[in-house]
């Protein structure tokens, strides 16, 4: 093959380029200027009004930035991250997670079953989630993931699931989504492979946001993705940051990880469709979970905790941090549903796993099993161990039994509690260590030996002595014990019992109901010590330290001690001496207080800062700022508060607080929520807020989605996904009108938003929802049939539709009729008195009073007369009730395998289909040929008097047909003779010579005028301008002789004078 | 929820409302020679409704039980004739819990009694409450409390207008430091009975109160023809404000004509300036009538750390804690500070501490 010789680049070595070159070159040494120095022009204010506009748009995009501050509620140790991968079948959602599992773990998990949590970093645990191609199962997880991967098979494209789930996202809070691209290796071009990549990467970037993540998993190795890429996929999952999203910052929520039965076995023998008592797993995420709430399960319902308990994690992070990659034993693996953890979970039996192999393993899974281990290995009840168990409070004491415990419980309470001394009884001093248990448990390292009954009498008085425990008080049992006191009942003769109102329990329960604290007379205001113990809550009493003016004063002075005013060159020293003083008094104390001095002065100096900092830093300080301080110092004081308070104790203040693995009781349960358990399908517990348990009437704005093939039919029954619910109801659509009224809809509009109203759960307002029409089956279109937002919530409706009353008239004097037909008796006239009506033709009227026959008729004014033809009607409003339909829809109660086919209430066109109805027609709405009769006007008939009072030509008379002339009046035809004719044509040909002859002297005479007339003109113009100069002439000499006349009356005037 | 007995009636009825639970209390009164609900009790009852939508209220036969379902709060324009068994004040005080959380701003107008010795008065309510609603956010111009006509003890006959705007949300909380006190101020007011009955009880209540601090007024209020009420009678309102906004109240009134000895105004002028000594000496961030209002917006706050520092908690205050306990699963941590030796500020305080609720109105209406 020959190959062209291509010309070469020559160099220019002279010219005007060559030289830029050179000196360049030459420059090139220096340090390259700045541009704004170098080129000034350029960077100048060309026009004013454009720099404030630039500056104005720069200003509007730094704060559209901002985003309103929220208090950071993160908790410390938060729960995994939920990873949902999803995609439609066949895509390789399960190899997925099991690549990435095994790239965090090293281990290999053959059934992906339920969620699976792993721990991936040094702060960072993840629970995976496989979300199954069943719309149920997608909206639930899109509630509750952080992270979803969204796979997606290239060879095939975006499949309609990708884009329900995208939209559903959307509306329940956008969690991060990752695009991941499969099913790479088909691709056998490599130009057809980049075409598809980029057409994908596009798509995804309009449904997500632009420049989202998209991963390209190449090919398969074995089975398994490319060990590099899962591994890349994995960073940038361990590194990802969440935002807070509003819903689930405020509602916590659990995702089951692990389900127990714990319904009596006997009960379930007499019973098999007896209701179950549930506990179910999982960590807690979103908000402080409390203890007896009420919770919602998603496809079951709502249903209240019996108890939460936490327990230890079962797949904790590292203890300490270190600086290097974790160890293979921290690389944990949490996966009960799945069989990891040690527990199988199959139809009608639990499997224990004992793995006996590798001994490493053995000690991994070690502490997720322990805790199960223990409840496995239980041989007797509760009650029996609890019987048999004894209670020994400190080493080396005798151990108490449960019946000893009852037996101290019931002794008689001493009446005072002076018993220094006599403490040898057994019984008073088991009662002693009860009541001292929590003061000592505190204080453990407490001496306990010889002389333990003379301290505990001691603390047992002191703790009397002073103000109760107030916690005790409060919450504590204390009310409780005096109702035993009056249990005494008399008999009267054995038959009647005295009932005596109970004094002690009854009087409280009825007591008055006052919010006045009356206070205790022991204070004698009159006495002057007692009124000292207030002095120094008033400005005039003794001030802190730190606040006291005349110390602030003094530590100004030191701050600012020496200065010299400049005007009288007067020094001013600061005053030392006192401090001298003090000196000379103690020089040994000084020594010790080397210490304080230096914190003192370290505190004078941060003052100082402070006080320069809020001098000029807040100047630019704006609201936002002050904002996010505020802020912080909130989220910093939430931290803080609790944190040195044990769990047991600051689960009851605070709740349970996310990050914790919560054991969740839950009773009553439907049995086919245990017999027809499958862990592919997500248990969630979401926590309602208080009064979200509630059903009542929301309001919402909602648009059809443009996607969905079809608009909604007001009353048909919807699918909606609203908090944590997904129910079915009964919307009615509504229009806003200008007015303010809510009119009702028949259909959503095509490209509109509307308003509708539910019946259905409380939820805050703000929060999001979705509609679909089936959550059964699968369909080829878009399923997802509306989106909105709840506006309001209110326990009645407002909603109206419009009525037309419609009435004939039955008798019309000038404009007043009387109406029949609109209403059917008195009473509904009189409620619509005073209504206005109108008729087809635009006559507006009013109803005046209601007539006694016939029934409902009524008396009504028009501006004008009517006809007996026309139609009267009534405009007005009725209002429309929403149907009470709130139907949640129990898809995890369905049996495995038809868990997405439930199907609630029906359409009532799916109904008519389903039962092959077909509508008949209303007659009147069938189109016939339209038959016209040919209207007769009757004549005119004017009234005598009035005919006479009509100017005559108005006259009717004068209008008449002149009928026909007589037989006499007729005349008849002229027929000429020959020769006469002959005489008429000679006549008339004369006649037209004389008539031209005529109009030709005219036209002459008239062109002579108007010559004449020119000539004339001419004179005339000519006789004007000569009078005119002469008048001019004659003025000036009059003008003249004025001026003279002035002149010479001025001068005869100064000679005068 | 089942209760027993109608102590607490207007506590649990109101944290029903709130929390949206369903309330039943057996056994009221039952026992009584006058079984069932009182007048006033019925009245309150009447109130709620007014307040709310779709509030279900069933009482049987005796009025012995009572079943509450609560609806969502309303408010807008009411107008209630208060029972006069007791003082507009306890309806008040359930209004002033309610209405930052109404589906419309509050506008009440609430005719009986303005004051009576059980209930704390209007005019204390106006001069404590509405300062630390302030404090929790509730501010702007609605929020206000009127004495359009004063109605003392047994006939009443006054009129009493409260405005209140609506909240989203409550402000958490940081009232630990109550400050000293820098004024006093107070009124007093005296209908049909001589005007110089105001007078004689300024004198004497100055001439206890002039020992600590010398920037006291006590505004005088004599109200005439029709907004005099129906009852002669006479009263103190003290206020003390600190230097930190908080504001401890006391009050005392005569006792209502027909009812007891007559008191002199020169005493009660006394026994209320001690009254306020009492109450300094109780001291906190809140005083002891307001108790229960502050630890319920604390515990309607977003899920943010709360503290407010009070004095001896009331009996009244520890059922509402139970209550609140029972209602919202909120405990409070409950820390006694006891006073230093040397400093002399008064007897114990208790600093409460909670999480709040997240409590969101959801009343009212997004446009």
């Amino acid at each position: 093959m020959e190959k062209k010789e291509q010309k070469r680049h020559q160099h220019k070595h002279s010219g005007p380029k060559a030289d830029k070159k050179n000196r360049k070159k030459e420059q090139g040494t220096e340090p390259e200027r700045d541009e704004r120095k170098r080129n000034p022009r350029a960077f100048s204010v060309q026009s004013a009004v454009r720099m404030a506009k630039t500056f104005h748009r720069t200003q509007d995009i730094k704060t559209k930035k901002h985003h309103i501050p929220l208090v950071d509620r993160t908790p410390l140790e938060p729960p995994p991250v939920v990873v949902v991968v999803m995609g439609p079948p066949k895509v390789g959602k399960s190899t997925l997670i099991r690549c990435l599992i095994k790239n965090y773990t090293r281990q290999k998990l053959s059934d992906i079953c339920g969620p699976v949590t792993i721990v991936s970093g040094k702060k960072r645990r993840l629970t995976f989630i496989e979300c199954n191609n069943d719309i149920n199962s997608m909206i639930d997880l899109a509630k509750v993931a952080d992270l979803v991967l969204m796979l997606i098979d290239a060879s095939f494209g975006f499949e309609m699931e990708t884009f329900e789930f995208l939209n559903i996202c959307q509306v329940h809070g956008f969690p991060r989504v990752m695009g991941v691209l499969t099913h790479l290796d088909t691709f056998k071009n490599n130009k057809t492979l980049s075409k598809t990549k980029k057409r994908l990467k596009h798509r995804f970037w309009t449904e997500v946001y632009q420049g989202a993540k998209l991963f390209y998993l190449s090919g398969m190795v074995y089975g398994e993705y490319q060990t590099q890429e899962v591994k890349n996929l994995g960073r940038f999952i361990s590194v990802m940051k969440f935002r807070p999203l509003v819903w689930r910052t405020s509602h916590p929520y659990v995702v089951a990880d692990r389900m127990e039965d714990l319904t009596d076995p006997e009960d379930i023998r007499l019973n098999p469709k007896c209701d179950r008592t549930v506990s179910l797993y999982g960590y807690l995420r979103g908000t402080f979970l409390k203890n007896k709430c009420q919770v919602h399960i998603p496809g079951v319902g709502d249903f209240s905790v019996a108890d939460v308990s936490f327990l230890p994690d079962p797949c904790p992070l590292p203890e300490v941090i270190k600086k290097r990659a974790l160890n293979v034993k921290e690389r944990l693996l949490y996966a009960p549903m799945a069989g990891v953890g040690g527990l199988v979970y199959d139809k009608d039996a639990v499997y224990i796993d004992m793995p006996s192999g590798h001994g490493s393993q053995q000690q991994e899974v070690r502490p997720t099993t322990e805790l199960v281990q223990s409840l496995i290995g239980t041989q007797a009840t509760l009650d029996a161990k609890m019987a048999a168990s004894k209670v020994s409070l400190f080493t080396g004491t005798a151990a108490l039994t449960p019946e000893e415990v009852q037996e101290n419980e019931m002794a008689p309470v001493p009446e005072h509690p002076e018993m220094t001394s006599k403490i040898d009884n057994e019984n008073t001093f088991g009662f002693l260590l009860k009541h001292l248990f929590d003061v000592l448990c505190i204080n453990r390292a407490l001496r306990w030996k010889e002389d333990l009954a003379q301290k505990a009498t001691e603390a047992y008085l002191r703790h009397q002595l002073a103000a109760p425990n107030l916690r005790k008080l409060v919450y504590g049992t204390v009310a409780e014990k005096e109702e035993d006191d009056s249990n005494d009942e008399e008999e009267l003769g054995g038959l009647f019992k005295v009932n005596r109102p109970e004094k002690s329990k009854k009087v409280r329960a009825d007591a008055m109901d006052c919010s006045r604290f009356q206070p205790d007379n022991s204070h004698d205001w009159d006495q002057e010590e007692v009124r000292s113990s207030i002095r120094d809550c008033f400005v005039t009493g003794k001030w802190e330290e730190d606040k006291d003016a005349a110390t602030l004063l003094k530590e100004d002075e030191e701050l600012y001690g020496d200065f010299e005013d400049l005007e009288t060159g007067q020094v001013h020293k600061a005053k030392t001496g006192n401090k001298d003083q003090a000196e000379e008094e103690a020089p040994q104390v000084k020594l010790d207080d080397d210490e304080v001095q230096k914190n003192k002065r370290l505190e004078k100096k941060r003052r100082l800062k402070e006080r320069f900092d809020a001098q000029y830093d807040d100047g630019d300080a704006t609201y936002f700022d002050d904002l996010k301080e505020e802020m912080q110092k909130q989220a910093e004081l939430n931290r803080q508060e609790f944190e040195d308070v044990d769990d047991e104790i600051r689960v009851q203040y605070e709740g349970f607080r996310p990050g914790m693995y919560v054991r969740v009781e839950i009773p009553a349960l439907p049995c086919e929520f245990v017999t027809n358990f499958d862990p592919h399908y997500p248990i969630i517990l979401g926590g309602l807020g208080p009064s979200e348990g509630n059903v009542g009437y929301l309001q919402m704005r909602l648009k059809k989605h443009r996607w969905h093939n079809r608009i909604l039919k007001t009353r048909d029954p919807l699918i909606l996904s609203l908090g944590w619910r997904r129910f079915q109801t009964i919307p009615l659509y509504y229009i806003e009108d200008h007015n303010g009224r809510h009119r009702l809809l028949k259909y959503t509009p095509e490209h509109m938003h509307c308003g509708a109203t539910i019946w259905g759960p409380i939820t805050p307002q703000g929060t999001g929802f979705l509609a679909v029409q089936t959550v059964g089956g699968i369909k080829a279109s878009f399923r997802i049939a509306a989106t909105g937002v709840v506006l309001d919530l209110d326990k009645s409706v407002t909603i109206v539709k419009k009525l037309k009353l419609i009435g004939y008239p039955y008798k019309i004097f000038k404009n007043t009729s009387f109406i029949q037909g609109m209403f059917n008796t008195v009473l509904e006239v009189a409620k619509f008195e005073g209504a206005s009506i109108r008729t087809v033709s635009g006559i507006k009227g009013q109803i005046k009073k209601a007539l006694r026959t016939p029934p409902g008729a009524f008396r009504a004014t028009f501006e004008d007369r009517l006809l007996m033809s026309d139609i009267v009607f009534l405009r007005s409003w009725y209002p429309a009730s929403v149907p009470q339909l709130y139907n949640p829809v129990t898809s995890l109660l369905m049996p495995v395998g038809q868990k997405e086919t439930w199907a609630g209430m029906r359409t009532l066109g799916q109904l008519k289909h389903d039962l092959g109805i077909r509508n008949k027609p209303n007659q009147d709405s069938l189109y016939k040929p339209v038959v016209r009769q040919v209207r007769h006007f009757n004549p005119l008939h004017i009234p005598k008097e009035l005919q006479k009072a009509l100017p005559f030509k108005n006259k009717p008379k004068q209008m008449q047909a002149k009928g026909k002339t007589p037989r006499d009046l007729q005349r008849p035809a002229v027929v000429r003779e020959p020769h006469e004719k002959k005489v008429a044509a000679l006549l008339d040909a004369l006649s037209s010579v004389y008539a031209y002859k005529n109009k030709k002297a005219r036209a002459e005479q008239h062109a002579k005028h108007k010559e004449f007339l020119k000539q004339k003109e001419k004179q005339e113009a000519e006789r004007q301008k000569r009078m005119k100069e002469e008048r001019k002439k004659t003025y000036r000499a009059m003008g003249q002789k004025e001026k003279k006349k002035l002149k010479s009356s001025l001068k005869g005037a100064s000679k005068d004078n | 929820m089942e209760f027993e007995g109608c102590n607490c009636f207007r506590q649990r009825l109101v944290l029903s409302t709130l929390s949206g639970k369903r309330v039943k209390i057996r056994n009221i009164r039952s026992k009584d020679d006058n079984p069932g609900l009182r007048d006033f009790e019925a009245s309150f009852i009447r109130l709620l409704d007014k307040v709310t939508n779709g509030t279900r209220i069933e009482i049987n036969q005796t009025g012995t039980v009572l079943f509450y379902q609560p609806g969502l709060l309303y408010g807008g324009s009411v107008e209630h004739e208060c029972n006069v068994q007791r003082s507009i004040g306890y309806y008040l005080e359930a209004l002033l819990m309610l209405a930052p959380f109404m589906k419309t701003p509050l506008r009440a107008v609430l005719k009986g009694v303005t004051n009576d010795p059980t209930d704390p008065s209007v005019d204390l309510l106006k001069v404590t409450a509405i300062p630390l609603m302030k404090k929790f956010g509730i501010d702007g111009d609605g929020l206000e409390i009127k004495v359009l006509k004063r109605g003392m003890a047994p006939a009443g006959g006054g009129e009493v207008l409260f405005t209140c705007p609506v909240r989203r949300s409550m402000k958490p909380v940081h009232l630990t430091e109550p400050g000293k006190i820098k004024r006093i101020r107070g009124t007093a007011f005296s209908v049909r009975v001589s005007p110089q009955m105001a007078n004689r009880i300024v004198d004497s209540a100055r001439s206890i109160l002039n020992k600590f601090i010398p920037d006291i007024y006590i505004y005088t209020d004599h109200m005439k023809g029709a907004s005099s009420g129906k009852s002669p009678g006479f009263g103190l309102t003290l206020v003390a404000e600190t230097v930190n906004g908080t504001f401890l109240g006391a009050e005392v009134v005569s006792t209502p004509q027909g009812q007891g000895d007559p008191v002199l105004p020169e005493d009660l002028g006394r026994n209320c300036a001690k009254l306020l000594l009492e109450e300094v000496y109780r001291g906190g961030c809140v005083d002891s009538t307001n108790q229960s209002l502050s630890l319920l917006y604390m515990t309607l706050g977003q899920q943010d750390v709360s503290k407010t520092l009070l004095g001896p908690l009331s009996p009244y205050t520890v059922e509402f804690l139970r209550h609140i306990r029972d209602f919202f699963q909120i405990m409070f941590k409950i820390e006694q500070q006891k006073p230093g030796e040397d400093e002399q500020k008064g007897g114990e305080k208790v600093l409460m501490t909670c999480v709040g609720a997240g409590y969101s109105n959801i009343n009212k209406t997004i446009k």
